[in-house]
């Protein structure tokens, strides 16, 4: 400790360039600790699917339908246990969501409240999901009401709705549109869940019956997915092959997947995320090491001189390579803290400024933070990367001999 | 500077350095540089010598072996008793902070550090407590008469301040030999005899060793003993 006001004077010797570089290291680990919390919030949605769920879709596009006479069909594969159509409505809350609807094609939306919400038949998805949990009274009475739906608990808090509430969704999507305006749903249930068992269940989430959605519609709808429930989690692949097999030589060819594949695929429609964010990590923290390191090379450089006095006074070889490292790993210490708190703050900022927040609900990620082992493993990369910034001019003073640096350069 | 703050070694070895048949080669590509040719020197404790000699005689060569940081090719040099030869390299360190004071030509001050903290740099190699490294270096200044500029960078000190805070830096730990390397070399006039009488008072009342390398006969004049090298052989 009693070197430490000798590294932080030689730091505000060139406070420019060291402010320069702590900014440099603090945009890295910024985007280190932003991208990461993305990817850990991803994984965190990926890892509430059960491994007992499938999902069957068109297998050129979510957007196409698959036929309802499907459904029986791969009820009867062996191995399935129950299906369920799902099918992703898309709504909005109209402009006005309060009282009647204004009706009509020409209604407007209010698209900074959009949240996931989606069409199913009831009572097989429901005996599917063990982590949903809606008191069996308001489950009863969902079932009884065509308009009924059932709001998770976090969502039922953002727009304070209770049992008995109205209000009206209209979807984005065309065949989902009816010409008398938004649907009208009442809300019959609210969805809890076991925070011990299952912490990664989303409750921002709205479940209606698909009955009302084709009814209401009036138009010939199909399902968008069908969900399968397996008997056997070891056997997902054969039980998927069986299914698509079942459908091989039809117009509407089926893809089966695992619920997590179907979840990761429909995140990956917006391109291959994992990647292209941990590329974007590599990249930025790859160029700030470079920056970092000739810094700390410019710097040790510049005190050629400095350094031979420190070795001629007795400082060993061992501690001036110390000092030096010490002095690049305040620069990671000062930038990993700047940036993890600048991430924090932006963080914030998207989960709290109203329609950013709702495309992140709407994307399942209104769980987004900066999670203590994500700002850790930003800490981390801050100090591995003055480590290494610093290693190679510090190795460079601690080899070189006292007369060679005294003499001018 | 009390006997107190600062104490004398008890026992000073009657010789404080002995150079025994030093050669020193420099090696660049094939071509082979003798800068010293079988150099023996002893100076006694308390005394002040002069070497002196041309450019590239050896001089500052047989300054630094002497203050251990650099080694000879072959032969021996014992200071303060100590075979510095055969030392490791962190060995050296640390020896070089307990025996060696080191005065440069050209001050070598950290530009960072308060005059006070320059002086206060080598005790931070010994586990004395902070107050007592701020006493000791406040102390050492004090006797190279710049207690009033302790607080002082070196940007606001003159040449002549600079040196006498290189000064104090060099006696804070109570070394058993100061070396010193033309410590007057960029000074005017006026603050070269003023160190040489500061380096002169060090010899005479607190009993410092000194071997200082100089070209001007002037400075040279005020040590007891004066050597001569020439082409890295000690001529007189």
């Amino acid at each position: 400790m009693k070197f430490l006001p000798f590294v932080v004077k030689h730091l505000r010797r060139n406070w420019v360039r060291t402010a320069s570089t702590v900014l440099a290291m603090a945009v890295c680990i910024f985007l280190f600790c932003t991208l990461r919390s993305v990817l850990t919030a991803i994984d965190a949605l990926l890892e509430a699917s059960s491994a007992s769920r499938l999902a069957t879709r068109h297998a050129v596009s979510l957007v196409f339908n698959l036929p309802l006479a499907y459904g029986p069909r791969i009820a009867s594969v062996p191995g399935v246990k129950r299906v369920a159509v799902n099918s992703w409505f898309g709504g909005s809350l109209p402009a006005k969501k309060e009282g009647k609807a204004e009706g009509g094609e020409g209604s407007t939306t209010d698209w900074s409240n959009f949240f996931p919400n989606m069409a199913v038949e009831a009572e097989p998805f429901f005996a599917m999901y063990p982590e949903y949990q809606v008191a069996p009274d308001q489950f009863q009475a969902f079932l009884q009401d065509l308009q009924g739906c059932v709001v998770g608990r976090k969502l039922a808090d953002r727009f304070n709705w209770k049992v008995g509430d109205h209000f009206f969704l209209e979807s984005f999507i065309p065949p989902y549109r009816k010409r008398s305006g938004p649907f009208e749903f009442v809300v019959r249930g609210i969805i809890d869940t076991d925070r011990g068992k299952y912490p990664n269940t989303d409750l921002n989430v709205m479940y209606f019956h698909y009955k009302y959605l084709r009814e209401g519609s009036g138009r010939p709808l199909g399902a968008g997915t069908y969900w399968v429930e397996i008997e056997d989690p070891g056997q997902a692949a054969a039980v998927s092959r069986a299914i698509d097999a079942l459908f091989e030589n039809s117009d509407a060819q089926t893809r089966t997947e695992t619920e997590q594949a179907f979840a990761a695929g429909f995140i990956s429609m917006a391109g291959n995320l994992a990647l292209l964010l941990n590329t974007i990590a590599m990249a930025v923290s790859f160029t700030i090491l470079l920056v970092t390191a000739n810094t700390m090379s410019m710097a040790v450089r510049e005190r050629r001189t400095e350094i031979a006095v420190l070795k001629t006074l007795g400082f060993s070889s061992g501690q001036v390579m110390g000092l030096i490292v010490a002095e690049a790993m305040t620069l990671g210490v000062l930038g990993g803290a700047l940036g993890i708190g600048g991430s924090k703050a932006l963080v914030w900022l998207l989960t709290t400024t109203p329609g950013i927040k709702d495309m992140l609900a709407g994307l399942g990620l209104s769980e987004l933070d900066i999670q203590p082992a994500v700002a850790a493993m930003g800490f981390g990369v801050a100090l591995f990367l003055g480590f290494a910034a610093g290693f190679v001019p510090a190795w460079n003073a601690y080899r070189a001999r006292i007369t060679a640096m005294l003499r001018p350069a | 500077m009390s006997a107190q703050t600062v104490p004398q070694p008890t026992e000073a070895p009657q010789t404080m350095v002995e150079v025994e048949n030093v050669r020193k080669v420099y090696r660049r590509d094939s071509q082979e540089l003798v800068v010293l040719d079988g150099v023996s020197l002893r100076v006694p404790a308390g005394e002040f010598v002069a070497l002196m000699g041309p450019s590239g005689s050896g001089k500052t060569t047989l300054l630094n072996l002497i203050a251990g940081i650099d080694r000879p090719t072959s032969g021996r040099v014992t200071v303060a008793g100590t075979d510095v030869t055969g030392l490791s390299e962190s060995a050296l360190a640390r020896w070089r902070s307990r025996h060696v004071g080191f005065i440069f030509q050209f001050y070598n001050l950290i530009p960072v550090l308060s005059a006070v903290d320059n002086v206060e740099l080598p005790l931070l190699l010994t586990s004395l407590s902070k107050k007592e490294r701020r006493e000791r270096a406040l102390t050492a200044l004090k006797v190279v008469g710049l207690a009033d500029r302790a607080a002082h960078h070196p940007r606001q000190l003159s040449g002549g301040q600079e040196q006498r805070v290189a000064i104090a830096r060099a006696i804070v730990g109570d070394p058993s030999v100061l070396v010193a390397d033309e410590p007057t070399g960029d000074l005017d006039a006026r603050s070269a005899h003023e160190i040489l009488d500061l380096m002169a008072t060090l010899n005479r009342d607190f009993h410092k060793t000194i071997v200082m390398v100089t070209h001007d006969p002037r400075a040279a004049e005020r040590a007891h003993t004066q050597r001569h090298l020439e082409k890295g052989v000690l001529t007189a």
